[in-house]
């Protein structure tokens, strides 16, 4: 038994030493110590010998096992080691690729707003797109042939009415949601209403038939212009720093009284004039202005009681600034070359 | 619009040290946007004097002359038409880069083989007058190489107003509105706008215009006088300088003359040649009525437009344009001043319905104060008179007044003022702000009682807020310090419709890997077609912009198809999704008005779309994105597949299933058929989801919130089984049945689907990891055994299922 340890043991070294390679170790590893390999095969006619022999021969047998244990564990590791040397791995080549979507960037524009919103405490409120004239323009402050309704070019939807009238719009502006939201909610309110509007123009790289606003308004007792001011200078910060500034000055629009634009100095030239300002220092953002008390009537609230202000960004505008978009089609485009860099 | 300073300082003092670009932002910031100013001699840029050297014949064109001109710096070869041209004149010449008021840039160019370097301008081509009979020729002193703009010795200062901004102001539509917000502003004195030597109104005879008011309701006011010994000739230099310089083209003294009196007063006037004229008789017109315009066209009249008669035929469009024949002409000599106001949404209709908007129908549709034709019709005589000493008034004008703008005054509390605008203001300086705008202010203890002059009564300012509206754009809304409002604290409410939507966008673009789209709301007739739709059955627009966008969508489908044909040329496998609203013909859920009707449908609709070369690994992946869509949203429920008894037509049969999760339909998956794709111009293989959001959301708010499932410390044991059966029978059917079976079998996960091979024809082998476990024990080998021989006897009695063992 010991006899045949021994060459067992001889053999294996000898062969070890031969060895060039991981596989050809491999196979010796098979061969010699696995568990159906000639070493487990000899451990295995111990139990036929005598207890004495078996003693004497198990002692023998358990050194020779691990001889050939640690000399196989040497010969791997240096092995090893120079298989890493032989074959050269770049660390620097990329990982997997892992493959994800992407949200659309109005989405994303958007939410960021909601989210800033929220945290002034106003909801968000969802309104029809397709709406009638009452909520797009009456209820508005613009009644028929008002030259106001010069300032919006109105899809109309081919469904009369019983005047055989066309009364049914793609909205103009999601101002819409205003009366409606204070129809539902009453006073006190605030609310965000975003959501996507219609012109009827042609397009071009400035000019979308199709878009988005988000419209904001804020309802309660004694809610005053410098409140207004307040909001949108928050907005300000919120969209481009805390050095941002806020610039007013009128503008008529119906459904406010005193109406207003809200600036805010070029977040690229910090006011001191550049390209995307047209050099002016000052970017147009914002429609605003007190509720007018048309609006709060046809909403059912009293405008003795309550006031209000309402303002209303363009979202896709706001996006083309943020990312340096110079081409508005490319939001309804639906190129993946586009949509992939959000 | 345009403003000439010059014209401004005839009105109101303006401080010499103010820059235009201080008074344009004077007035953007608290009047109208001034879209920018430009210094007269800028018009004119790169246009100089030059006197010609010679004139040769054009080698081949016998009407073109090849002339050498010296503009000083050089000698320049033009190749010009003009037959008036000839050697030693002064002439306005454009040189290269040039832009003309016409728009013209000039280029060097080769006419007929001959090279030219600019060109000798006529009149109209500067915009000086109407005049194209000939190049124009200045004066023999006139400087060679001077420019153009200093010889005719152009000063002023053009401000162009943003037209929209002014939609409400109607008073705001002539030099001498905006003189009165520059002396409220600078707090400099206004002038009167009228300054005339009342003895000039003396007519000399009793030859008064008769005027009949046929409808009392669509002209506030109508005056007309009539004005002889008049005659057409041009307007003096001065006159045709202001009008070119707010970009208005002379025509002649008298048509300039009104022109000049409304750009001044912002009061449209009308000089009708008196010839032939009896009477003036204003009614709406009636149905088949034309007029041949003053530009030349004849034109059929919208029923109910204001029109001016002689007491039968149309003499002119009221508030729009003349008519040809009554029009001034060489052998006028006596002419019908008229000066009115004309009802505003009249006015708009008829100017709508012709497609025609003039200066005076963009004037009268704003509303305008019937006053103003008191004091127009007196400054146009008086131009008139200066022009034409020998003309004579024919008699007093006939003045038919059909008005009253008394209106009482504007109650406004001074305290309540002060509160809406959170800034603290004196009433003294209120006063003085309103007061400064022409309104009357008296004082009832701290109530201002504010009276609006009539040029802001007619529509503008008519409730305290409009009070209130003056005095915060006077004192500059940038003044107005901000100042967070204080409200009481309260719980900003859920929106379960807004958290659904972001899950859905968040899990889609996310885990799913899909990109989203913002597809156009509107579809061409065609894509109908291509989908065997048929149009008439969908809403669309009166007046679509493009017939790529003329119905609204009533699927989410084609806009999804038309992103997959763009991006097909640059991927080859990729998913999309849009969240948006589709339309129908049918009632929604949004009131349409207090009357209680409601707007056409409009819900939202998910959509999902998979292109890639294979069908059937779209098909899986698809239904794939629905299942870790439920899955995510709902973890205690499982989307099931169904068939559908009618599949739609863009889908292959059979390849086309239900989405149900919870034992509520949500929509529908499938596979596009190719003939669809094709006409679409898709090569790849499409599959689509529909979701209909709403019911996404009833089911979400329907669902028990997630609970935790104890995880049993009892190991599981897993039995992978294929059953062969018919390959009719339906996966979702078969899958029931199995999981349905026994309490300790938890899950029947299919992992291998095989046909052919060694099956019979018409038979299929589905594979499942059958999953056994139990909360309280370690299952027996023979436990398992016996549910399991069960499981196979019921699945052979039901489907005729027999075990694969091959």
């Amino acid at each position: 038994m010991k006899h045949k340890l021994e060459k067992l043991r001889a053999e294996f070294l000898t062969a070890l030493e031969n060895i060039q390679d991981l596989p050809a170790l491999r196979d010796l590893e098979l061969k010699y110590l696995s568990r159906k390999g000639e070493l487990s095969g000899l451990l295995g006619e111990l139990k036929d010998l005598s207890v004495e022999l078996r003693r004497e021969a198990g002692e023998f047998a358990n050194v020779v096992k691990q001889e050939l244990q640690t000399r196989f564990n040497e010969v791997q590791l240096t092995l090893g080691k120079q298989d890493q040397v032989a074959m050269f791995l770049d660390a620097t080549i990329p990982g997997d690729k892992l493959e994800r979507g992407y949200l659309h960037p109005l989405t994303l524009v958007r939410r960021e707003l909601e989210d800033f919103f929220a945290t002034l405490g106003f909801s968000v409120l969802d309104g029809p797109e397709l709406e009638s004239e009452f909520y797009n323009f009456e209820a508005l402050n613009v009644p028929a042939h008002h030259p106001a309704r010069d300032m919006q070019d109105t899809f109309y939807v081919d469904l009369k009415n019983k005047q055989d009238e066309y009364d049914l719009t793609m909205r103009t502006q999601t101002s819409n949601t205003q009366v409606r939201a204070m129809q539902k909610y009453g006073a006190p309110l605030k609310a965000i209403m975003p959501g996507r509007v219609f012109r009827c123009e042609a397009t071009d790289a400035r000019h979308e038939h199709t878009f988005y606003q988000l419209e904001g308004m804020m309802i309660d007792k004694n809610v005053n212009f410098a409140h207004m001011k307040s909001v949108l200078e928050a907005v300000g910060k919120k969209l481009y720093g805390p050095e941002t500034k806020l610039r007013m000055r009128p503008k008529f629009y119906p459904f406010v009284e005193p109406g207003s634009n809200g600036e805010y100095t070029c977040f690229l030239c910090q006011g001191q004039g550049c390209r995307v300002c047209k050099h002016s220092g000052w970017l147009e953002i914002v429609g605003c202005g007190l509720v007018h008390p048309n609006v709060l009537r046809a909403g059912g609230i009293d405008p003795e009681q309550y006031s209000g202000f309402a303002f209303g960004f363009g979202l896709n505008r706001l996006a083309m600034l943020k990312y340096n978009i110079d081409d508005v089609r490319l939001f309804n485009g639906g190129d993946l070359r586009f949509l992939k860099q959000f | 619009m345009y403003l000439s300073l010059n014209c401004l300082k005839d009105f109101v003092k303006i401080p010499k040290k103010i820059t235009p670009t201080e008074l344009s932002d004077l007035l953007t910031m608290h009047t109208v946007e001034v879209e920018g100013w430009q210094a007269q001699s800028q018009i004119f840029d790169r246009v100089v004097v030059g006197k010609v050297l010679s004139v040769s014949p054009h080698p081949s064109a016998d009407r073109l002359r090849l002339v050498q001109v010296d503009v000083k710096k050089e000698t320049l070869a033009i190749v010009c038409g003009a037959p008036n041209v000839a050697q030693g004149q002064r002439v306005p010449v454009a040189l290269i880069g040039a832009k003309l008021p016409n728009g013209l840039i000039i280029k060097e160019s080769i006419i007929r083989g001959e090279k030219s370097f600019g060109m000798i301008c006529a009149e109209d081509e500067l915009g000086l007058g109407p005049d194209h009979e000939g190049i124009m020729v200045l004066a023999d002193h006139a400087k060679v190489g001077q420019n153009f703009a200093d010889y005719l010795g152009l000063d002023d200062i053009i401000l162009e107003i943003d037209n929209k901004s002014l939609s409400n102001r109607g008073d705001l539509w002539g030099h001498y509105g905006m003189a009165r917000e520059l002396g409220a502003l600078l707090k400099t004195p206004l002038r009167p706008y009228l300054q005339i030597n009342e003895s000039i109104l003396q007519p000399i005879g009793k030859d008064s215009v008769a005027v009949k008011l046929e409808d009392k309701n669509i002209c506030p006011r109508y005056l007309a006088v009539k004005i002889n010994k008049v005659k057409m000739m041009e307007s003096p230099r001065w006159l045709k300088e202001r009008l070119v310089a707010v970009g208005a083209r002379p025509i002649n003294a008298l048509v300039d003359i009104t022109n000049y009196v409304m750009l001044e007063s912002g009061q449209p006037l009308h000089a009708f040649d008196a010839s032939g004229i009896k009477k003036i008789s204003v009614r709406l017109s009636r149905a088949g009525e034309s007029l041949e315009t003053l530009d030349g066209k004849d034109r059929l009249l919208p029923e109910s437009s204001i029109i001016i008669t002689d007491g039968s035929e149309p003499l002119a469009i009221a508030g729009i344009m003349g008519g040809l024949k009554s029009a001034i002409n060489d052998q006028t000599t006596s002419i019908i001043l008229e000066a009115a106001t004309f009802d505003a949404v009249a006015v708009r209709k008829a100017s709508q319905r012709l497609n025609l908007r003039t200066e005076a129908s963009m004037r009268f549709e704003k509303t305008l104060d019937p006053n103003l034709p008191s004091v127009a019709w007196q400054r146009a005589w008086q131009l008139i008179k200066e022009i034409m000493p020998e003309a004579e008034l024919a008699g007093e004008p006939t003045d038919v007044i059909n008005f009253k703008l008394e209106s009482e005054p504007l109650a406004v509390d001074f305290s309540w003022l002060k509160k809406k605008l959170g800034y603290k203001l004196s009433r003294k300086d209120a006063i003085n702000i309103l007061e400064r705008l022409g309104f009357r202010v008296s004082l009832s203890k701290n109530v201002l009682l504010v009276t609006t002059p009539t040029w802001r009564a007619v529509k503008d300012v008519v409730i305290k807020e409009d009070v209130l509206e003056e005095v915060a754009r006077i004192v500059g809304y940038n003044n107005i310090a901000a100042s967070s409002p204080a409200v009481a604290l309260s719980l900003l409410p859920d929106n379960p419709e807004l958290r659904l939507e972001r899950n859905i966008q968040d899990i889609l673009s996310g885990a799913g890997g899909l990109h989203e789209v913002y597809n156009y709301s509107f579809l061409s007739e065609a894509s109908l077609t291509k989908l065997n739709l048929e149009p008439t059955r969908y809403l669309k627009l009166v007046n679509p912009i493009s017939e790529q966008h003329v119905f609204l969508r009533h699927n989410l489908l084609v806009g999804l198809l038309q992103n997959v044909r763009l991006n097909q040329f640059n991927y080859h496998s990729f998913g999309l999704f849009e969240l948006g609203r589709i339309f129908l013909p049918l009632p929604g859920d949004y009131i349409k008005d207090a009357k209680g009707e409601l707007l056409p449908y409009q819900g939202k609709r998910l959509g999902l779309m998979i292109a890639g070369a294979d069908s059937a690994a779209v098909f899986s992946r698809a239904k794939g994105l629905v299942e870790l869509l439920s899955r995510t949203l709902w973890p205690q429920s499982v989307a099931e597949f169904t068939a559908l008894e009618n599949s739609p037509l863009w889908a292959q049969p059979n390849q086309v299933a239900g989405i149900y999760v919870a034992g509520r339909e949500l929509g529908l998956v499938g596979l596009l058929e190719n003939k669809v794709t094709t006409s679409f111009g898709i090569k790849l293989k499409v599959a689509f989801v529909e979701l209909n959001f709403q019911d996404l959301l009833t089911l979400s708010n329907s669902m028990p919130s997630r609970q935790y499932r104890e995880v049993s410390k009892y190991p599981a044991v897993v039995r992978d089984v294929a059953f062969v059966v018919d390959e009719k029978i339906l996966y979702n059917d078969f899958w029931r049945l199995l999981v349905n079976f026994h309490p300790l079998l938890n899950q029947a996960e299919l992992f291998d689907v095989y046909q052919g091979g060694a099956l019979a024809a018409g038979s299929k082998s589905w594979a499942f990891h059958l999953t056994y476990q139990a909360k309280d024990r370690t299952l027996t080998a023979e436990e398992i055994d016996i549910i399991q021989a069960d499981l196979i006897q019921a699945c052979r009695d039901r489907f005729d299922a027999q075990i694969r063992n091959f």
